[in-house]
């Protein structure tokens, strides 16, 4: 069963074409890895899936919601809020609320989205803290956090919406290397545990091991999809074999 | 000396008035500041253009001017407004308008990416301007807040030339009373330095508190 379809999707800033007909699916229990140059469109794409940027043609489909982008603003903007109430993204700057603790982060969805009564969300925020390792961290605000407590805590937040899929946007890029670790085993145990996963990363072993296929995008255009296997062993198209070159150089 | 100790009652009213005319403006001040920030952030084009208007003008015009408009100008408009009543309505204006600058300002200094967050998870705009993005800009608008507000206890003396009897004008009475001057300015001159001082002490105890926060 497809969480994600997407129809042509496109996506153009001005005269700049950014995302061109793209065809992508993800089912249910997928871990589908972006690859890419910077400047390919897959951070774009990601962001147009839960509506934080616009699409300008084709469309999409995320857990059922079918968004067109025929349709008028007023009812896209409607059908965008309840696919993100069915989404968890992770953002690259981590983004948390710098003004909550760790657990006021996590719950703040569950209070002002789902209207849960506090000592339910709480239950639900301390048992998601555990899992990605944090319990002890709960009443600490981000500024105290390392960049990788941070993005983990990042995750738990996605996660207390109980969302379909999870869309991860380069949840590594800003860590400083020692920290990556462990934010991608958070990751791995997720992807165990079943998640739907779309997942914006340069990290190649990640995608090599974790993936359940690889989508490799370069100038807006999906230039090969396939299994990890595949893609990283006999890539079919030269743009993907100069890619994997210049990453295995240094 | 003894003509302050005697007429310290009289002046103390019109250091309570100073008071009064700073908080009432200051609160009215406030919620048109709220407004009119979040209809140039977040307005239609109408909106927008309206609220930048009024910025503009109010900032670009004396606040005596605007007082005087007030108490007299609109008296030929059939609006007869008390001294005290045109006092609130004429600062509350003037002040808004600065406030209105300190919170837009505020507002944009809070990372984009703090919205998106709020975005992904699902709450509505008004959600997130709330929870979110309201407590991260009150922390950043306290500081210039505190000033505009020192600001207007000292420009409510402006609000004498229209017989309200705050603090610099029950002084020009009891000189008027007395013939002698420089006692009188001279202790009003303290006495809103003294109400100065309270204040910003006031306010670096706010600041200091909420800079522990987070």
């Amino acid at each position: 069963m497809a969480i994600i379809k997407t129809f042509e999707l496109s996506k153009h800033f001005n005269n700049l074409e950014v995302l061109k007909h793209i065809d992508i699916q993800v089912d249910q229990n997928e871990i589908v890895v972006l690859l890419g140059p910077s400047g390919s469109g897959k951070s774009t794409f990601l962001r147009c899936l839960n509506g934080l940027e616009d699409i300008t043609g084709g469309s999409f489909e995320v857990n059922g919601i079918h968004v067109d982008a025929k349709l008028p603003a007023r009812q896209r903007k409607a059908l965008i809020r309840e696919i993100r109430q069915h989404t968890g993204m992770v953002f690259q700057q981590f983004n948390l609320y710098p003004h909550k603790t760790a657990l006021g982060n996590v719950i703040e969805g569950l209070l002002t989205v789902k209207k849960m009564r506090k000592d339910e969300a709480v239950h639900i925020g301390e048992r998601l803290l555990d899992r990605v390792g944090l319990s002890d961290k709960k009443d600490t605000y981000p500024s105290r956090l390392s960049g990788g407590q941070q993005q983990r805590v990042a995750i738990a937040r996605a996660l207390a919406m109980d969302p379909a899929i999870m869309l991860f946007d380069e949840p590594t890029s800003a860590l400083d290397p020692e920290l990556v670790g462990e934010v991608l085993s958070v990751m791995r145990e997720l992807a165990q545990d079943g998640m739907t996963m779309l997942v914006v990363t340069h990290e190649m072993k990640f995608a090599r091991e974790v993936a359940s296929k690889v989508v490799f995008m370069a100038d807006g255009v999906v230039v090969e999809e396939g299994s990890p296997q595949a893609f990283f062993d006999h890539p079919q198209t030269e743009r993907a074999k100069k890619f994997l070159r210049q990453i295995t150089e240094h | 000396m003894d003509l302050i100790f005697e007429n310290l009652t009289f002046l103390l009213k019109g250091a309570y008035y100073t008071l009064l005319i700073t908080v009432v403006s200051m609160f009215f001040g406030f919620i048109i500041g709220v407004i009119v920030a979040l209809a140039r952030l977040k307005g239609n084009r109408l909106i927008r253009g309206l609220a930048r208007i009024y910025v503009s003008i109010i900032r670009g015009t004396p606040a005596l001017v605007q007082i005087i408009i007030v108490y007299y100008g609109l008296v030929d408009y059939g609006i007869t407004l008390g001294p005290l009543t045109a006092a609130y309505v004429a600062l509350s204006i003037n002040i808004g308008a600065y406030l209105s600058e300190t919170f837009r300002g505020a507002i944009q200094s809070i990372p984009k990416g703090q919205t998106e967050a709020a975005y992904a998870t699902g709450m509505t705009p008004w959600q997130t301007m709330r929870r979110i993005i309201f407590p991260q800009a009150a922390r950043v608008a306290i500081p210039p807040m505190g000033n505009t507000f020192i600001g207007m206890l000292k420009e409510t003396s402006l609000v004498s030339v229209i017989t309200v009897t705050e603090l610099l004008r029950s002084a020009q009475l009891l000189v008027a009373q007395y013939y002698v001057y420089m006692p009188f300015y001279l202790s009003i001159a303290v006495m809103y330095w003294i109400m100065s001082t309270v204040f910003s002490s006031i306010l670096n105890y706010v600041e200091k508190r909420l800079s522990k926060a987070y």
